[in-house]
């Protein structure tokens, strides 16, 4: 879009005649004076429209008001989200804008640049997934995740371009121009399943962690073979012969781009770590540091032709873990809340541009190749995910069932990323390029359109298991640490190396030298303390909400009143304390709205909430002071 | 060993699921703990180094010897135990199989749910009260040097409440909780589904029986 609009603003310069190239250089908002001949002089002009000027960042901005504006109309009407997925939505208004610009216009409109794509588009979304990923989850299912996205995708594109290829034979069909390099080289680029439309549609259905994780964590990792196919299959198709050195160096830079790409985010996570330690002076700028290192990462990877999406997803993890300590309250809900944004405005504008990139006159309609291009996406991903599943059901511990199959296959949706490869690819080297394109703008609506539509019904009617967003509670967590705890014991007692072993180690590594290098104030934090003091604060600040300040005592205080008894507790005492307990059960503790990807928890302020929680101890304390004896009379209620 | 400890008795629970080769493996390291003798005792479990930064560790050990674990009674400890018992306490960290119907399911998840519930409940009294809640924290938050006694103690307490309320709902200002029972043990952990969580795979230990 970008470059298209400089091209109009050039135009529109060169051809308004009479402006001062120091004027137009300068920048200044001066009117334009004739050149040459002093003698015609113009009056000064009261009021001037100099709409080249500001072309560029005019539009960008009309856009992206546009996109918010439609997301605004969606959720006016409050059952269209839940039927109908917003990224359809954004593609008919993006179609109709297009239409639009195509009518009026009578060119084509602005494709989407694949530059723009790559280079700011994507990003965001990356990195608001990657930051916000369920990293447990994702690292126990790591093998399935990394066997589905490599092998799945390796069997996905060689299958798609042998088959096309096989189609492209028959010479009913006009097609027996595209060689079988070029059919690998598109079975490569559409076999990719796409984080964004992933994200878009499986946001509302809320399947269980699970199955999200595993498809969309293959959509992050199936990055880094899409470019190593992308690149080879296009240098293959550039290269008069083929050698089998060629082979290998393709297969060793799958490696290398893999790990490269993540050895890069991995880097610079620590480094933003490490500069985050030192941040609290100007606590201001702390956001920044997360931004820019992040998408340091990204162009980093991408400038080396590794894999830009895994570098960042990376990065992200990284910095989450060490980030979080480091920064203030405050900063913190800065980082989330501008991350979702971006990421939310990149999203909406990627769809509105598929949608506008669509109309116009580069396409070329083949029935055969089109159908039939869709037909084996959907045959090769049914089949890759059952015979893949069948192998790596052996090595897991809780197998897939078919249920989950069913959804994986169907949740292999194609997006963006597809859409701008194919606009990639040189025409010179491809002259069918139209009829690519053609073919992956089906595929794109269909599976956006249909599947992101019916997935929904699909879930309900297969009775997927869903999450549930349950409160964080304390018990919870306590449960789950003990209950690691006996994992690991007992595969220590077996002798047996799991899961838990190696994150053990890892645990020891972090907490004797990350963690001392990377955070400030290094105490090693208990993820029940911090849960329980989280919710404590929480607590307060929903009391002081809905007025309910009271002078219960807090739980917090209970050790306080027992202090300087001897033990064993009398049972009077244990009487005592069974009552305050039941006293505090009274407090209805509400819940929050679940956390969901387009809106974050209340936030309130800290100070008001730590000045609740000490007039509940204070109020305590004075109200024992008072009784100053262990009777069952109740405290002083508000 | 001698050969007539290569065919030890399986446990009924355990098969089908537990092939030869795996009760073979831990027979092995059974072996090992014991000093190839046929009882284990608790200090054998000392030879365990990693066990040692394990801040649960007491009640790990405790539970290979609760007679409720090991199906004899329904109480007290035993001092030591056999190979039969040790399968018996490892057949409760069995994966899950596929055809499992939904009454095996939920029998499989109940049995694996008592045996936490019995390292909770250390007085063996069917109930986790506070004070023993309170144990299981401090004992969790043990390996943390800066944390007081006070923050633990108030910990438990949250988390007990939580419990009444999710098992007890809204209560009456003269009720009182007595303890968590085993029914509302099971009522908190609805969410969560312990049994293809709650397992140990015995199939890469070949490797560590020689390191030891």
């Amino acid at each position: 879009v970008l470059a298209a609009l400089a091209a109009g603003a050039a135009e529109a310069r060169a051809t308004s005649e009479g402006q001062l190239p120091g004027a137009a250089a300068m920048g200044t908002g001066t009117p334009p004076s004739p050149s040459g001949t002093a003698f015609e002089e113009t009056r000064l002009h009261v009021f001037t429209l100099d709409y080249p000027h500001v072309q560029i960042p005019f539009e960008i901005t009309l856009w992206i008001l546009l996109a918010s504006l439609a997301k605004i109309g969606f959720h006016l009407y409050h059952k269209l989200p839940s039927i109908v997925p917003e990224s359809c939505l954004l593609i008919l208004v993006g179609l109709l804008l297009g239409g639009i610009i195509f009518g009026a216009d009578e060119k084509s409109p602005p494709v989407m640049n694949s530059d723009v794509f790559f280079l700011y588009l994507l990003p965001p979304i990356v990195l608001d997934a990657g930051y916000f990923m369920p990293t447990r989850l994702f690292f126990e299912n790591f093998g399935t995740i990394f066997w589905y996205a490599v092998v799945g995708t390796l069997w996905n594109a060689i299958g798609i371009g042998i088959s096309l290829y096989g189609i492209c034979q028959i010479s009913a069909f006009g097609l027996t121009d595209i060689t079988l390099l070029q059919n690998l080289l598109f079975g490569s680029l559409i076999s990719a399943v796409d984080p964004v439309a992933v994200l878009a549609v499986f946001e509302n259905i809320h399947v269980n962690e699970q199955l999200y994780i595993l498809v969309f964590g293959e959509s992050l990792l199936n990055d880094a073979i899409t470019v190593v196919l992308y690149n080879l299959f296009k240098s293959f198709c550039q290269m008069r012969t083929i050698k089998v050195i060629d082979i290998f160096a393709g297969i060793a830079n799958f490696f290398i781009v893999g790990i490269g790409g993540v050895l890069i985010g991995i880097l610079l996570g620590f480094v933003a770590a490490f500069t985050t330690r030192f941040t609290h002076k100007i606590r201001v700028i702390e956001p920044l540091f997360v931004f820019l290192y992040s998408y340091l990462s990204y162009i980093t990877a991408e400038m080396f032709h590794l894999s830009g999406i895994m570098a960042i997803t990376a990065c992200a993890m990284t910095m989450n873990k060490y980030v979080e300590e480091n920064v203030s309250q405050k900063s913190y809900t800065t980082i989330k809340y501008f991350m979702k944004m971006l990421s939310s405005v990149s999203e909406t504008l990627i769809f509105i541009f598929m949608g506008v990139s669509t109309v116009g006159k580069n396409h070329e309609w083949n029935w055969a190749f089109v159908s039939f291009t869709l037909l084996f996406c959907l045959i090769w991903r049914a089949l890759g995910v059952f015979v893949l599943t069948q192998i790596i059901n052996v090595f897991r511990t809780i197998p897939l069932t078919f249920k989950d199959q069913f959804i994986i296959a169907y949740g292999g949706l194609r997006g963006a990323i597809c859409f701008s490869l194919v606009f990639l690819l040189p025409p010179a080297v491809f002259p069918r390029k139209k009829l690519f394109i053609t073919a992956v703008i089906v595929v794109i609506f269909f599976t956006v359109f249909i599947q992101g539509i019916t997935i929904r019904p699909v879930v309900e009617f297969l009775d997927v298991k869903r999450s549930n967003k349950k409160q964080p509670a304390v018990s919870e967590e306590i449960y789950n640490r003990f209950f690691d705890h006996v994992k690991t014991g007992i595969e220590d007692v077996c002798g047996h190396w799991g899961h838990n072993f190696w994150r053990d180690k890892f645990k020891k590594f972090d907490n004797k030298y990350l963690r001392r290098l990377l955070i400030r104030e290094n105490q090693p934090k208990s993820s029940i303390v911090s849960l329980y003091k989280k919710l404590e604060i929480k607590h307060a600040i929903e009391m002081a909400e809905s007025g309910m300040i009271s002078k219960v005592p807090s739980s917090g205080s209970l050790s306080e009143y027992h202090e300087g008894k001897i033990k064993p507790l009398s049972p009077t005492e244990m009487e005592n304390m069974r009552e305050i307990l039941t006293k505090n059960l009274y407090q209805i503790r509400h819940r929050t709205m679940s956390y969901n990807r387009h809106s974050l928890a209340a936030d309130a302020s800290e100070k008001q909430a730590k000045e609740i929680l000490i007039r509940r101890r204070h109020s305590l304390r004075e109200s024992l002071r008072k009784t100053n004896s262990l009777s069952r009379e109740r405290p002083v209620l508000a | 060993g001698s050969p007539g400890e290569l065919n030890p008795p399986i446990p009924s629970l355990l098969s089908p699921t537990v092939t030869s080769e795996q009760i073979e493996h831990l027979h092995r390291r059974f072996k090992q703990l014991s000093q190839d003798q046929l009882t284990i005792r608790k200090e054998n479990f000392d030879s365990i180094p990693d066990l040692e930064f394990n801040p649960i560790r007491g009640k790990i050990v405790h539970a290979f010897f609760d007679k409720r674990n090991l199906r004899q009674a329904s109480d007290g400890l035993a001092d030591e135990i056999n190979f039969e018992d040790f399968l018996t306490i490892m057949s409760y960290f069995r994966p899950i199989e596929m055809n499992m119907d939904e009454e095996q399911l939920d029998r499989f998840r109940k049995e694996k749910l008592k045996f936490l519930f019995h390292m909770y409940d250390s007085d063996h009294d069917g109930k986790i009260t506070l004070q023993e809640y309170r144990n299981v924290v401090e004992e969790l938050l043990s390996g943390n040097p800066h944390l007081e006694k006070e923050s633990a103690r108030s910990i438990a307490d949250g988390a007990m409440m939580e419990a009444a309320s999710i098992c007890v709902g809204q209560m009456g200002p003269d009720q009182v909780y007595e303890g968590i029972t085993f029914e509302d043990f099971l009522k908190m952990w609805q969410g969560i589904d312990i049994e293809t969580k709650m397992h140990v795979r015995f199939l890469n230990m070949e490797t560590i029986a020689h390191c030891y």
